[in-house]
């Protein structure tokens, strides 16, 4: 197995709380991966451990092992900018800046110090592309992301994380704030995305990661119950917890 | 049928009409005073004359007359002399006492020949002008007249003689220039001071320390600090910024950048919380998508925090505008009170707040043009309030 992320017995405290447990996952590279699970069970901070987004929060401990292409990142002297410039993320709720479409997707690679206006032109043009956004927005490329719909808006935010040409897309929730026809658009996007990336998504609906995803991990309680390919999974769960769930009998 | 919630609901509604009435009122009845007694005295002269009157001996040689007709626009009350082309009239001064007024003065008077006789060799043109006021004309061949004898006396005897030895006139004086080029001046000045060490302050508070007893300590003297009254700032401007201004430039005594470092430290509490509260609105959501992008931390707020904050921080700058404007306890030991027509940075001068407060403790109270000047405070604080409102809403619809 070609794994781009090896997870050894991660535990993470917020404060007092543990909200993951002795995790040990291998993702799978170019594969898309979902996280499944009740509220509450540590998808979210799963999720913000891989770009070390967790750093932003104080009572956030971590200890055991996480490695990027066979490097652990939590060492002191890990280079974070460049790990969340190939480890790109999409947030639950669609967050463009208050600014134009072209400088929400232009933004990374400018802070990267890419300044000449030609590569930025061709960067946001195939970005945008690449995140079936171009056709909508050609026209009103300068006018503010803020006038796109929730749906568009997502697709930026996805058009900007490719803008930095990631490795790995981390997405949380991506589609929980969009009606079922955005929501669509998106996961057909996901189904074009995962031929050069690796993505890993955290969803609340079966229906998503049984339509998109190659592999499926169940998580309970800060606990990893069960990681397996999709369709093993929605068809013969291994657990009992993992079947209860997905069959709706909890959670 | 009146049940108990409806009587207390109305009981509540009239307390808050009553109150909201008398503010209103208390508001309206403070601008309809200084409108009435301030409006009179307000035009353009005197926002760009001296305060103190200019006094003059002219002298005129070989007046070459051109007879120019009294124009019609004049009204009855003004006395003309076609000969010297200048028209006068009878007025009386903030004391009750005469005085006499160029009301009009034709473009080819000779007149506007009249040179400065205290400086013979130079022979400088004065440049006489309307609302000058004439208190006396002498001559070789008569009497003199002066202001007691009236407008029309004065017009009878120049109009009758064809040389004039000596006459004595003043500018009006009264008006507000120099204070209102003090309170630009201290505006700036202050302004270049206390913005970017506020601003700055604000982001490291908000944006970059960590919680630790050193940033909270520095919060509660922050917040301390906006509680103090601004005349005890005055006495450190006093002993501080004054003599350091003294020592370390021309000044001689308390001048406008002593001023502007006092109000400076008035304002840093004010700026540096403000700014804080429209760092602390821009959601985290902005700065998480920064970050998830690699960006660092400078580039997170200097590129989506602060233009996000802008509007907010645009509206704290003109409060910290409005109280330098209004400030006057401090600066009355800071800057002075000196009112100045001519004005540098490190010279004596006053702002116009402290200006109605010297015009207001003299005896008797100048209250007209207290009132105009509080006019012109007024206006200016309502157009710094478009200004800003305009650049926000500009920046907003930007985005
Ligand atoms: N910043 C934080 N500080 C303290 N506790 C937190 C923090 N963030 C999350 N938690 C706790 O950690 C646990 C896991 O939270 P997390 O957000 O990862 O769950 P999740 O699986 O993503 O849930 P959901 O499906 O509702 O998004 C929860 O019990 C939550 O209360
Ligand atoms: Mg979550």
């Amino acid at each position: 197995m070609n794994s781009i992320f090896e997870i050894d017995n991660l535990n993470l405290h917020y404060d007092d709380f543990q909200a993951l447990k002795d995790i040990n996952i291998r993702i799978e590279k170019n594969k898309v991966t979902a996280l499944i699970g009740p509220s509450g069970c540590g998808k979210s901070t799963f999720l913000r451990c891989l770009n070390r987004m967790n750093d932003l929060i104080d009572s956030c401990k971590i200890t055991g092992e996480i490695e990027f292409k066979e490097e652990n990142i939590y060492t002191s002297n890990y280079d974070v900018i460049s790990l969340r410039t190939k480890v790109g993320m999409v947030f639950q709720k669609p967050n463009p800046f208050p600014m134009s479409i072209y400088d929400n997707v232009a933004y990374g690679p400018r802070c990267q110090g890419i300044k000449d206006k030609n590569i930025l032109d061709e960067i946001v043009a195939t970005s945008l592309k690449s995140s079936a956004l171009y056709e909508e927005v050609r026209d009103r490329i300068k006018e503010s992301a803020l006038s796109l719909s929730g749906g568009q808006q997502q697709r930026l935010c996805i058009a900007r994380a490719i803008a930095m040409e990631p490795e790995v897309i981390l997405m949380d929730e991506p589609t929980s704030a969009l009606d079922p026809i955005a929501t669509l658009r998106i996961e057909e996007l996901m189904n074009e995305l995962k031929k050069k990336y690796t993505i890993i998504i955290v969803t609340h609906s079966m229906h998503q990661a049984a339509r998109i995803s190659d592999n499926t991990a169940f998580f309970l309680m800060g606990e990893l119950i069960e990681f397996d390919k999709t369709n093993k999974i929605f068809t013969t769960p291994k657990n009992q917890k993992t079947e209860d769930y997905i069959t709706g009998r909890f959670g | 049928m009146l049940n108990k919630r409806n009587i207390i609901d109305i009981i509540y509604q009239v307390i808050t009409y009553l109150a909201a009435s008398v503010g209103v009122i208390a508001l309206s009845m403070i601008i309809f005073f200084v409108f009435s007694n301030g409006l009179k005295l307000l035009n353009f002269g005197l926002l760009v004359n001296d305060y103190h009157a200019e006094f003059y001996n002219g002298g005129i040689d070989d007046p070459i007359f051109t007879f120019s007709h009294r124009p019609i626009s004049l009204d009855d009350k003004v006395f003309y002399s076609q000969k010297w082309g200048i028209g006068l009239v009878d007025s009386k001064d903030r004391e009750g006492n005469p005085i006499i007024i160029i009301e009009y003065i034709s473009g080819d008077s000779p007149l506007l020949e009249i040179y400065d006789k205290n400086n013979e060799e130079s022979k400088e043109i004065i440049g006489i002008d309307k609302g000058f006021l004439v208190s006396k004309i002498s001559y070789y061949d008569k009497n003199t007249s002066l202001t007691m004898y009236g407008a029309e006396s004065m017009i009878n005897d120049i109009e009758s003689t064809n040389e004039i030895r000596e006459i004595v006139f003043s500018s009006l004086g009264g008006g507000i220039r120099g204070s209102i080029i003090t309170t630009l001046y201290l505006i700036s000045i202050t302004i270049i001071i206390a913005l970017p060490i506020g601003i700055s302050t604000a982001i490291y508070l908000n944006e970059f320390s960590s919680k630790n007893r050193l940033t909270s300590l520095l919060r509660s003297l922050i917040e301390t600090l906006t509680g103090v009254p601004s005349i005890i700032f005055g006495l450190l401007g006093l002993a501080v910024f004054v003599p350091l201004t003294i020592r370390f430039s021309e000044a001689t005594s308390a001048n406008i950048v002593s001023g502007s470092l006092t109000l400076s430290v008035i304002l840093l509490p004010i700026i540096i919380k403000s700014t804080e509260e429209s760092l602390k609105v821009v959601p985290d959501s902005f700065r998480s998508a920064s970050l998830a992008l690699g960006a660092n931390h400078t580039q997170t707020t200097l590129k989506v925090v602060l233009p996000s904050a802008f509007p907010g921080i645009m509206t704290g700058t003109l409060l910290a505008i409005g109280r330098i404007i209004g400030e006057s306890a401090a600066l009355i030991f800071a800057i002075g009170t000196a009112v100045k027509d001519d004005i540098s940075i490190f010279g004596k001068s006053t702002t116009l707040s402290v200006h109605i407060w010297s015009l207001m403790k003299d005896e008797p109270a100048n209250i007209e043009l207290a009132s105009t000047i509080a006019i012109v405070i007024l206006l200016i604080v309502l157009t710094l309030n478009i200004i800003v409102k305009l650049i926000s809403k500009r920046f907003i619809k930007e985005f």
